[in-house]
């Protein structure tokens, strides 16, 4: 009976986690400036949610240090079902000028599926807001498969 | 057949018109026009109207995880809980000259009431296991005694009042304030009243939870405190009883301060009820929380027991006198 409905409001009101996973704070940012009065994200319904257990969308940042890679697994495990990850700046998906440290554990597709990639050191604020929309997208069609 | 046909109307009040389905729609349209003002005076453009029901809609079809450590039957009971106890709140707050439900002293039950819904989010916090919910819970229950001694008072001080001029000395029944200010003008617009409606005022925003009275939901230092581990359908009835608990609030201060303004026909009191409680939603709760930051918890409890809880004590005290 909701089903339609649910599908339909799993696409406008995707709430944010966010990771950071080893970033220099840029990338943290720039996500934070995305819900600014200037950009506001919120006209999307996007939201940053404290808890993962809130959230549908991961936003990580950084190169994936060793040391949080345990961190960020278990963390992304406590999210509800459906969900999608978006790693934000080329760090998480290449390990940026950091490749080849061993101090790095990255990039973050070789453990998890990444739904969407925005690339950039930072990305601009229109990127990341064209990236969290498409994986509000793809949130609504894993919605779709799951009934 | 009478007895099936009340039956019937009383099953329309608790499910359809001051029950659930006019909770459910009014409630979240007042969060939606709260989100929406908060953000056009932040000058942002915000979310439509009707986001909190594509979030309502959206929790309904998450997951919904039950921590190891949890009690299961308490954690996934509580949300309910609350929700039916606000419901319940609204049947009995008169719109105007109609209520669903009245009695000798409503006024004490809803007292108690208004105690459940927190009561159930601390239970719920409490069976979750989380931390994050033990130092929510503990703020709330701060909160909660905060805000009971000023509201307490403005009570009593309206039983006083009334009681008075209907010369039964205190009057603690919803339906007989209505009555009362239905032929004596609204309690607003008496002079004695007019701290009582002040201090009324100042608890919305702490029995709701939002800002600067939110120290026990605080997303960004204990990740939402006592909602913490909450996901999926649970997490979506507490967000709906809080939408619904603005109404309540709201409409509770129409009824015991801005009553008298009814025209007799029960639709058309619907409406100015729903427009009344959104304008008073929109200064006490939009208006408040774009303007100012979170309290600390020691700062809430200050607040409350001497400016609010004063506030109210003078009113007391005229109506005590009999002014």
């Amino acid at each position: 009976m909701f089903k339609k409905l649910i599908e339909e409001s799993t696409g406008k009101s995707p709430w944010l986690f966010h990771i950071n996973a080893g970033s220099c704070n840029g990338c943290d940012i720039e996500l934070v400036s995305v819900l600014t009065p200037r950009y506001d994200a919120e006209r999307l319904g996007f939201q940053l949610a404290g808890s993962p257990r809130h959230a549908d969308i991961v936003v990580v940042t950084g190169p994936i240090t060793r040391q949080s890679l345990n961190r960020v697994l278990r963390t992304i495990e406590q999210v509800p079902e459906p969900r999608c990850i978006v790693t934000m700046g080329s760090c998480p998906q290449s390990g940026n000028v950091f490749r080849g440290s061993y101090a790095i554990a990255g990039p973050l597709s070789k453990y998890v599926h990444v739904d969407v990639d925005v690339a950039g050191c930072t990305p601009k604020p229109e990127a990341v807001i064209d990236g969290l929309a498409l994986a509000a997208k793809i949130l609504q069609e894993k919605r779709r498969a799951m009934n | 057949m009478t007895t099936i046909l009340n039956a019937l109307l009383y099953l329309g009040y608790i499910l359809i018109y001051p029950g659930f389905l006019f909770c459910f729609f009014i409630g979240l349209l007042l969060c939606g026009i709260d989100r929406k003002l908060v953000a056009r005076m932040q000058k942002r453009v915000g979310p439509p109207i009707l986001q909190p029901f594509y979030d309502f809609f959206k929790l309904l079809g998450k997951e919904t995880i039950i921590p190891a450590a949890a009690n299961r039957t308490v954690y996934l009971l509580a949300p309910l809980l609350g929700l039916a106890a606000l419901v319940t709140i609204q049947l009995m707050v008169p719109v105007f000259g109609f209520t669903a439900f009245s009695g000798m002293a409503d006024v004490i039950v809803i007292l108690y009431l208004l105690l459940i819904p927190a009561l159930a989010t601390i239970m719920g916090a409490a069976a979750s296991g989380s931390p994050y919910a033990g130092v929510g819970l503990s703020r709330e229950m701060v909160t909660i005694l905060a805000c009971e001694l000023p509201l307490l008072m403005v009570l009593l001080a309206i039983a006083k009042s009334v009681g008075n001029a209907m010369g039964t000395g205190l009057c603690f029944s919803l339906s007989e304030i209505a009555a009362y200010q239905s032929a004596h003008g609204s309690l607003l617009f008496h002079p004695s009243m007019i701290p009582a409606a002040l201090a009324f005022l100042l608890v919305i925003p702490g029995e709701t939870g939002s800002h600067p009275f939110d120290a026990a939901e605080a997303e960004t230092e204990i990740c939402e405190g006592m909602l913490a581990e909450y996901s999926g359908k649970p997490l979506g009835v507490y967000k709906l009883s809080h939408a619904i608990k603005l109404l309540t609030m709201t409409s509770l201060f129409v009824a015991l301060f801005l009553g008298g303004l009814g025209t007799g026909i029960v639709v058309l009191d619907a409406v100015i009820q729903v427009a009344l409680c959104t304008v008073v939603t929109v200064i006490m709760i939009s208006f408040v929380h774009a303007i100012t930051a979170r309290l600390r918890i020691e700062q809430i409890f200050k607040f409350y027991w001497t400016a609010v809880a004063g506030l109210a004590l003078i009113s007391l005290v005229l109506a005590w006198f009999g002014l």
